[in-house]
């Protein structure tokens, strides 16, 4: 009986070590596996306002995504997530119609990011800006 | 739990079977060392050469405009990244040492001997497959020391009467040390050479079993039933003690005093796979002073430059290489006790002290 108790301390010791072992070896391997946080890309982004001709896009990384400027005919500035909705794909700008078309599955997204028709369930994220002496700030 | 896996498992292939003839039934010499151990601890080691490989290949670029910048990355960037690849090459250091400890208790035991020549063979070939995935492995971080070694670790080959001068050019993938040498050297590192060993590994391991392990020839009274060189036959031990769980005891500690030392010099002793030109990137119009192979080729370096001429050098070389490699066809006495072998004891510790001084002084020189 005291065997019996003395194998089972000693079980749960082994166990207990190996575990230990385990979660020291693992730990490492899995940090430096892990994807490295602040490597996203700047959290903000200036782009001269000069840059952009009205009714053109500008396609851009920020936040370690992919992001568009706009400027409207009206000459209005609006930055937009570039990721589509629906499936993720990167949607294009389509300078005639003034709108973007996701090329995976036809998605169609207005100036504003809304959906104009196809499948995106959600309209496109938009990011903020500020203009100021020239410089677009976005973020 | 385990148990009702066990038996769940049992019930459809087999696995009590297996494990009566493979773990608790696989009945070892009643008179086996420790020495036995070391081949276990050479598989946990390739193992972990193998992952921590892997892992490096995350970030490692082979390519000579930026493997060293990678490398640095690795080193200082990635979290845990020096860990790996201090791991990775202290583990290689350590791979060698503990081959030749591994071959040396082979030699010493006379386990070479009738019928397990091609043993032997196999594992000799596996010591020189180490050396070759070592010295590619070398190139890999492109400093300094790795072009120049490798630099000269090719050039020995320049010795070779008519074809020589080809060879190295073959070798390198180009007149000098270069882009094309990394390219080669990385393939032959990270992609046909672990798969030639782990072969080889499989082949030693496959022979292992087929003959049976031999008993050592001394301590407590051997259990081995006699060779017979008329046909084939399996050497058991009847009576002796059961591969799982006793011996396997012995193998786990022999891998826990692996991993102490091992786990000492990668954490207080980080500098030991390095000297200071593995922290210069490479520079194929400068070479360094005093540029020294690893220690396990010191000897072989120090041989080259005794020798006037690098042709007799090689030979001489090769020529040991040859007789070590084809020892259990030369050397066909059954005894293998070592103090009963006089003369082949006083070779090998004269060997083994040649080998040291040769290194010392290719090391001080």
């Amino acid at each position: 009986m005291e065997n019996e108790g003395r194998r089972k301390f000693l079980g749960v010791c082994v166990a207990g070590a190996t575990a230990a072992a385990a979660v020291a070896a693992g730990y490492p391997v899995f940090r430096y596996l892990a994807p490295r946080t602040g490597q996203g890309g700047a959290a903000k982004l200036v782009i001269p306002a000069g840059e952009l001709k009205e009714g053109d896009a500008k396609f851009f990384e920020f936040a370690g995504s992919s992001a568009v400027l706009i400027k409207t005919k009206t000459g209005e500035l609006v930055a937009l997530s570039a990721v589509c909705t629906h499936l993720g794909c990167i949607v294009q700008w389509v300078k005639e119609k003034q709108q973007f078309l996701c090329p995976c599955h036809g998605g169609q997204f207005s100036t504003d990011g809304s959906v104009l028709g196809g499948p995106p369930p959600r309209p496109l994220a938009k990011i903020p800006l500020t203009v100021t002496e020239g410089n677009i700030t976005i973020g | 739990m385990l148990k009702r896996l066990y038996r769940w498992l049992d019930l459809r292939i087999g696995v009590g079977e297996i494990v009566e003839k493979e773990l608790t039934g696989y009945l070892l010499p009643r008179n086996i060392n420790e020495w036995y151990s070391l081949g276990s601890v050479l598989l946990v080691i390739f193992a972990l050469q193998v992952i921590t490989g892997m892992l490096l290949m995350i970030y490692y670029v082979p390519d000579a405009d930026k493997a060293f910048k990678s490398v640095t990355f690795i080193m200082n960037e990635v979290p845990f990244g020096w860990l790996i690849r201090l791991c990775h090459a202290v583990g290689s250091n350590m791979m060698v040492a503990v081959l030749i400890l591994h071959m040396l208790s082979t030699l010493l035991m006379g386990s070479y001997k009738a019928p397990r020549e091609l043993n032997w063979v196999t594992g000799f070939t596996l010591l020189a497959l180490v050396q070759g995935i070592s010295l590619t492995g070398y190139l890999a971080p492109w400093s300094q020391l790795s072009f120049w070694a490798t630099t000269v670790a090719t050039n020995s080959a320049s010795a070779i009467p008519v074809a020589g001068p080809y060879l190295v050019e073959f070798l390198r993938g180009g007149k000098l040390v270069g882009p094309p040498t990394l390219g080669r050297f990385f393939a032959l590192h990270a992609a046909v050479l672990p798969v030639v060993i782990a072969a080889f590994i499989g082949a030693h391991l496959f022979l292992l079993k087929r003959t049976g392990i031999s008993a050592p020839p001394f301590g407590r009274e051997g259990t081995a039933t006699p060779f017979e060189a008329q046909q084939y036959h399996y050497q058991g031990h009847p009576g002796g003690i059961p591969f799982f769980p006793n011996y396997v005891l012995q193998d786990l500690s022999s891998i826990s005093i692996y991993f102490a030392v091992f786990l000492a010099v990668v954490f207080f002793w980080p500098g030991m796979p390095f000297t200071p030109d593995a922290f210069v990137p490479a520079d194929p119009f400068k070479t360094p002073a005093h540029i020294k192979p690893e220690w396990y080729f010191l000897a072989n370096y120090q041989t080259l430059k005794i020798f006037p001429s690098e042709l007799l050098g090689l030979s001489v070389q090769a020529a040991a290489m040859t007789f070590l490699a084809l020892l259990p066809f030369i050397d066909r006495s059954p005894e293998r006790h070592p103090l009963k072998r006089p003369v082949f004891l006083t070779l090998v510790i004269a060997g083994i002290l040649l080998w040291i001084a040769l290194s010392v002084w290719g090391h001080l020189s």
